[in-house]
């Protein structure tokens, strides 16, 4: 239940941040928020109070998690860096062209 | 800003996070409906099977270098593509301006330290079968000493000792290895990617679990190597503005 409830406080977080701030890396720090908040969401809720899934040589028969979901979030954290670099890749570009990265003053898209 | 426009903007602040509440509530409404969570049927089969198919003591490498490996070939080639755009937003025919580093101190405390880093990389990413770790993780510390090299020595420094020819080719080099492996996989097992068991010294040591270990090691340096370009492509861009 604590999963749950810290799980949508943080996505939510992250969801008003891209929804109130002007300015685009603030938006670029919730979305972070938000993948963030999905990660710990899938390795908590599949914690079944078991071991890390490593075997030990000579430990052979231990109880452990779910190995489906690490792998799968590794991935996850992978793509939300690449995407995150190329955000902000942009943003660097944006910045150049027209000395300015808040959303509301920017007018037009005819650089 | 005058009156009027500041409640609006705060009326509209008000709404969203009315909004948002609503939702929260909905989600939790849901949440609260879900079973239990307990392990499937695959991930039974992983954890029974995996060392003596795959030889990798670690379940999560077995199933990311092994069962899914082909997912893995995927995300790296997602980097390649934020990589490639990266460098190619930003490229620029200019010479890097090199900033001048930091004082005597830290530059000969991290003269010290540089090579332990690497070690330690190199540790994380050829003990990914055995230890937590394995390509990806490794491959993050292994792009710290690119860093390290441009804001301790200045980019200069990075430029000659570690240059953007060496970046790109080891960044190649490593997505060359992981299809080199995978083209392996068909010669001699008949699946594309598929394990195969040469350098076999028995389960639990270094050199064991076949074509596991050889995918990391080209994960690692992918993976270092493209997010040392990517930061090189950025301080290139600043160094050289600040200082026109």
């Amino acid at each position: 239940m604590i999963y749950h409830l810290s799980f949508i406080f943080l996505f939510m977080l992250g969801l008003y941040t891209i929804l109130i701030k002007k300015n685009l890396i603030k938006m670029v720090i919730g979305l972070n928020i938000m993948e963030a908040a999905s990660f710990f969401w899938v390795i908590a809720i599949s914690n079944t109070g078991g071991d890390i899934p490593i075997y030990q040589l000579l430990d052979k028969d231990i109880i452990m998690n779910d190995p489906l979901p690490q792998a799968l979030i590794l991935t996850g954290i992978v793509i939300s860096a690449s995407t995150t670099a190329f955000l902000l890749t942009l943003i660097i570009e944006l910045n150049k062209f027209t000395h300015c990265i808040d959303i509301d003053k920017l007018e037009g898209l005819n650089t | 800003m005058n009156a009027t426009a500041e409640r609006r903007i705060n009326m509209k602040r008000i709404f969203i996070i009315s909004i948002l509440f609503f939702f929260a509530f909905l989600v939790l409404f849901y949440l609260n409906d879900l079973p239990e969570i307990v392990m499937g049927t695959i991930a039974n089969r992983f954890v029974e099977k995996s060392v003596e198919e795959t030889g990798s003591l670690n379940v999560v490498t077995a199933i990311l270098y092994d069962y899914r490996a082909f997912d893995s070939l995927g995300e790296s080639t997602v980097l390649f593509a934020a990589v490639s755009g990266i460098v190619l937003v930003l490229s620029r025919k200019m010479l890097p301006v090199s900033s001048h580093g930091l004082s005597i101190l830290v530059k000969r405390n991290f003269g010290i330290l540089t090579p332990f880093i690497a070690l330690f990389s190199l540790y994380i990413i050829t003990h990914g079968h055995l230890s937590p770790g394995g390509g990806f993780q490794g491959g993050v510390i292994l792009g710290v000493i690119s860093i390290i090299f441009s804001i301790v020595y200045g980019s200069a420094f990075d430029y000659e000792r570690y240059s953007p020819q060496l970046k790109t080719t080891l960044e190649t080099g490593g997505a060359l290895l992981f299809i080199f492996i995978g083209i392996m996989g068909i010669v001699f097992e008949g699946v594309f990617l598929d394990n195969v068991n040469f350098l076999n010294d028995g389960t639990g040591t270094l050199i064991s679990s076949g074509s596991i270990l050889v995918i990391n090691l080209g994960v690692g340096l992918k993976i270092g190597a493209g997010l040392a370009i990517i930061f090189y492509s950025m301080i290139q861009k600043t160094f050289g503005e600040g200082l026109e």
